[in-house]
């Protein structure tokens, strides 16, 4: 039965994304589907997918999860690399270092602001659009104070420019990258022990803690995967602007929970799907580039969104009555 | 509902959509403009500016987008699929220059004109369209200052933040003139608004505090002016003090009215649309960009043409409008 369902989603999803697709030829020709629109479409994904995963990871826990300091975060990871490398690795000698380690203190930044959100939510036991809103504007003041709130241009670095915007048999690369990581998490959730009892934990906590799911410890590490999440999309962001600043990005953390609600990741926890996802954001995505060919205005592009926004959640709701009434 | 009535809805629900907005096949060059964010007055009255450029000129079309909210993300990423459409040229107001290399880089490669406004450190454009010279537009505050304040007394500066290039610019230029004034004492310069009125508001009180006998004041962001406008008129040292700077008339009305403001000035964004239009289809039809030149607009009669950062090249012109009590209301923004 359950599995129907999430069929149901999923080809309504991939329906969803055929239908632009064909309506975005019948309307602009065939330069939407060329090769370059569609790595230039691909490569717009990854920032606000990763982002969308992380939304749909702190969903899926339950009791009310939510992260809103993804975005932020992101920010930071990429500020901090960028001043900690600044002074210390030259861009220009050693591009492949400077990339990597680039890389890898963004991520160290991602890790270490997942666990403060952890703490906050497991251990501190804060309520979770609390606890991140506290640390979105927490992340945000010490990118700002860090960089005196301007713009800091990393320049021309091969390999993680090469990253960005320059795809390797046909795919860019932080497209495939981001592919990998949802691969990752949709094996994690569906097939490990951590993937379902977190399912178990976000459906219903009371259960899950007489089946004895250590709900803490549960909470820190999907919060910490959050914000791991959010720093692979602080990378990405840098490679593709060549740049980090404070406030990229401010309006992604309401698409990030768009395209998690849209994909039927249920904000009371328990339920969603990395493929749902994927196909959500790509959805979003396309739709947006199709605006932007037809030259429609952005304000209706915000209107479109919100009525596809509600057509999935009425979908969703009248799937799930004809779910729910075989069993009674 | 089955999936495939859904489905066809929603196909047809696009398809109208679609229909609606009617995709005009356009044979002719065109040449886009996007600006930091659509629904402001200022990028309004811009998009005045590129619709006459579009008028005039039958052989292109012009057109003028921005994203919904003022987020360097989103006109990324506006920027990458207008890319991608292969127009003819674009021309941008960039929310953060440094932010859009990349994607501009993409655009040259693929044979897209870029021409920008307000962003003389950006590399990847063909020609910057500066509407003055930041340091000339600070010495004219100056200038009017020490004409106001009888070349004598004590007198401040505002900046939006001290990360705002042009800001400072305006501020360093005001106080070289200044030099010519010996009387005229600068005390605290360069304060900090954070582009936020009650923080000039604020921080003009603190200064009327401290210097009670303090004479001028020259304004930095567009928002400073109202900020420091409301604290002289609160102290009711509405005739005892100049206050000149950076401002749109709209919002700055009421202190003009009122004395609290003397003058301000600023560029006609509808001009700096047009000329940015202008340069674009020059760029298009291969006509050399050459200093000294004339656009037909006024203001930008004689430009300067100067090398850029990158291959390109800055032009600047002297559009500066000056607008005090008298003629404000001329200007719809």
């Amino acid at each position: 039965m359950k599995g129907a369902l999430a069929d149901r989603q999923l080809s309504f999803l991939a329906l969803t994304n055929v239908a632009v697709l064909l309506a975005a030829v019948l309307l602009t020709g065939s330069g939407f589907i060329d090769l370059y629109n569609l790595q230039s479409m691909a490569s717009q994904v990854p920032e606000l997918g990763l982002l969308a995963l992380g939304v749909m990871l702190a969903m899926l826990s339950g009791n009310g999860g939510i992260d809103l300091s993804g975005i932020a975060l992101a920010n930071l990871s990429g500020v901090v690399a960028y001043l900690v490398l600044r002074d210390t690795v030259s861009a220009d000698d050693a591009p492949l270092v400077f990339t990597w380690s680039f890389a890898g203190i963004a991520l160290a930044v991602g890790l270490a602001g997942g666990v403060l959100n952890g703490i906050l939510v497991s251990h501190a036991g804060l309520t979770p659009i609390i606890a991140t809103l506290g640390t979105q504007l927490f992340f945000t003041g010490i990118a700002v104070a860090l960089t005196n709130g301007s713009a800091q241009t990393l320049g021309y670095v091969e390999p993680l420019d090469d990253f960005g915007n320059t795809p390797v048999l046909g795919v860019p690369q932080c497209f495939a990258l981001f592919i990998l990581i949802a691969l990752l998490l949709g094996i994690v959730l569906r097939f490990s022990g951590f993937g379902i009892r977190l399912r178990l934990l976000g459906s219903n906590p009371k259960a899950a803690h007489y089946a004895g799911i250590p709900r803490r410890r549960m909470l820190f590490l999907t919060y910490t995967a959050c914000g791991v999440l959010a720093s692979v999309a602080g990378i990405v962001i840098a490679a593709r602007t060549s740049s980090v600043k404070w406030d990229y990005g401010s309006s992604y953390v309401l698409i990030a929970i768009l395209i998690a609600v849209m994909a039927g990741v249920r904000p009371e926890g328990g339920y969603g799907r990395v493929i749902c996802v994927i196909l959500s954001a790509t959805a979003l995505q396309m739709l947006s580039s199709l605006f932007n060919f037809m030259d429609i205005s952005n304000f209706f592009r915000d209107f479109a969104w919100g009525v596809l926004l509600l057509l999935f959640l009425a979908a969703s709701q009248i799937d799930l009555r004809a779910w729910i009434a075989p069993r009674h | 509902m089955s999936i495939k009535t859904k489905l066809v809805t929603c196909a047809a629900a696009v398809a109208l959509v679609g229909a609606a907005a009617s995709a005009m096949a356009q044979d002719k060059p065109a040449i886009v403009t996007v600006v930091k964010v659509t629904g402001e007055n200022w990028f309004t009255r811009m998009n005045e500016g590129v619709d006459a450029y579009g008028k005039d000129h039958a052989d292109v079309a012009t057109s003028q987008v921005g994203p919904a909210k003022a987020d360097a993300a989103q006109q990324g990423r506006l920027i990458e699929d207008l890319v991608a459409k292969k127009v003819a040229a674009i021309a941008i107001v960039p929310m953060d220059p440094s932010a859009l290399e990349g994607v501009l880089k993409r655009a040259a490669n693929r044979g897209i004109k870029v021409v920008t406004h307000e962003a003389d450190n950006l590399k990847n454009t063909l020609v910057d369209i500066e509407a003055f010279d930041n340091k000339e537009f600070g010495a004219r505050f100056n200038e009017k200052l020490a004409a106001c304040m009888g070349k004598s007394g004590k007198w401040t500066s505002f900046v939006g933040s001290l990360g705002s290039l042009t800001h400072v610019q305006w501020a360093d230029g005001g106080a070289e003139n200044a030099k010519k004034y010996p009387e005229m004492e600068l005390v605290s310069e360069k304060n900090e608004s954070f582009n936020d009125a009650n923080r000039a508001y604020e921080k003009a009180r603190e200064i009327l505090r401290k210097y009670p006998d303090i004479k001028g004041f020259q304004g930095g962001s567009a928002i400073d002016v109202i900020g420091i406008g409301r604290a002289v008129e609160e102290a009711g040292l509405q005739d005892k003090t100049c206050v000149f700077g950076l401002g749109l008339p709209k919002d700055t009305g009421p202190y003009l009215e009122s004395g609290a403001v003397d003058g301000i000035s600023f560029w006609d964004p509808k001009d700096a649309g047009y000329v940015m239009n202008r340069v674009a289809d020059m760029v298009l039809k291969g006509e050399e960009i050459k200093d000294g030149m004339d656009l037909g607009v006024a203001g930008y009669e004689k430009v300067s043409v100067k090398k850029g950062p990158g291959e390109g090249s800055i032009l600047v012109g002297q559009a500066w409008v000056d607008v005090d009590k008298s003629n404000y209301g001329k200007y719809p923004f």
